[in-house]
């Protein structure tokens, strides 16, 4: 398994480089970094739909699961925000990624990735977001009664019968939820400023299927970015990734290969 | 080596992946789906792969053999499929006796 230990933390890192499949493209841009969301998420949502076509076309990706997610390990503790965001600094340290990246955000990756954005400009050449979840005052409440759901024995619901057939994902969030600070630690985030997000120059393209619960985010940062693009795509709610990876891809590659490959900026 | 013997590498690297405790009531063999019986998550297949890497190293493109499959694809390959192909670079390779 590709590990690094960052920050005292073991991490699941997967480091996907182009190089020999497409030797035409020559050497890489800025790396394209890979944020997944919260809880029953982890870095395999991207790495067969997404990631591999990204190195596939060109670019040097990179992939992680978060601390307490995926393979990495999992700390009682350390689930803020501004740890998700230390965490990533770490992990692109230990890897000696030190020019600006690309980083993609699905769902609460999003935040993590509009979050590591404000604390590290010099640091992000560019983002996409996936479904993003913007930490702005008010916001974390609902997320944390969503995601406490995890940490029930629940058996109805399209959650009760996803969690019966992923028996050992669902161990992981239910830990997560039951046994770590992650409840706590997500509602006593430090929201972002309305400010903050106005001094963001890099630009951002964003995704959000039409019925999506967090479609409001998308329309928030329409108003606080100055360099911004919406995709909505009809007829998908938030979960865009997990049902059409398929719509997904020629956007996301579109994006990624055009400022890491191509070299826009 | 033989297929035998990448079949038996293959049914450890899995079993220690799954859990001996999921392991132990299926009888891992050629037609062991990843989905409908080890009912495999997809991080674990991402282990799975890492782990081929780290047994065959550049012989065993086993990315290059996923990249251009769909994940229902992926997800639906037998333990055959991934030990023939293993077998079959091996052969290039030149380890295993075509």
């Amino acid at each position: 398994m590709a590990e690094i230990t960052a920050g005292g933390i073991r991490f699941h890192v997967q480091r996907l480089a182009a190089g020999d499949r497409t030797p035409q493209l020559g050497r890489l841009g800025p790396p394209v970094v890979f944020i997944h969301g919260l809880c029953l998420d982890n870095l395999s949502s991207f790495y067969y739909t997404l990631a591999n076509p990204a190195a596939h076309a060109g670019a040097d990706v990179i992939l992680y699961d978060q601390r307490g997610h995926g393979l990495s390990e999992r700390p009682r503790t350390g689930y803020r925000i501004s740890d998700s965001v230390a965490d990533l600094a770490a992990i692109l340290d230990a890897l000696g990624v030190d020019g600006p990246v690309c980083l993609v955000g699905h769902s609460y990756g999003g935040a993590i990735a509009l979050s590591y954005a404000v604390a590290y400009p010099e640091r992000v050449a560019s983002m996409l977001l996936i479904e993003a979840h913007v930490p702005v005052p008010g916001w974390a409440e609902p997320m944390a009664a969503a995601i406490g759901k995890v940490g029930l024995d629940l058996t109805e619901g399209d959650l009760g019968r996803w969690m019966a057939e992923h028996a050992r994902l669902a161990a992981i969030g239910k830990d997560l939820v039951n046994h770590t600070t992650l409840m706590t630690d997500l509602l006593a985030a430090e929201p972002l400023s309305a400010r903050e997000l106005q001094m963001l120059t890099c630009p951002v393209h964003a995704v959000y299927g039409e019925h999506s619960d967090v479609l409001g985010h998308a329309h928030l940062l329409d108003s606080l970015l100055p360099r911004y693009i919406l995709t909505v795509l009809p007829d998908l709610d938030h979960f865009v990734l997990l049902r059409a990876p398929r719509v997904l891809r020629p956007i996301v590659l579109e994006w990624v290969t055009a400022r890491t490959v191509v070299g826009v900026p | 080596m033989t297929v035998d013997q990448i079949m038996g590498e293959v049914r450890d690297m899995l079993t220690e992946i799954i859990g001996a405790e999921y392991a132990w009531s299926l009888d891992i063999g050629m037609d062991t789906s990843f989905d409908a019986d080890l009912e495999l998550e997809s991080i674990e297949f991402v282990r799975f792969a890492t782990t081929l890497k780290g047994r065959y190293g550049d012989r065993v493109d086993f990315v290059g053999f996923l990249a251009d499959k769909e994940l229902e694809e992926i997800i639906g390959l037998t333990v055959g499929d991934v030990v023939t192909y293993i077998a079959s670079c091996l052969i290039l390779a030149g380890a295993v006796d075509g």
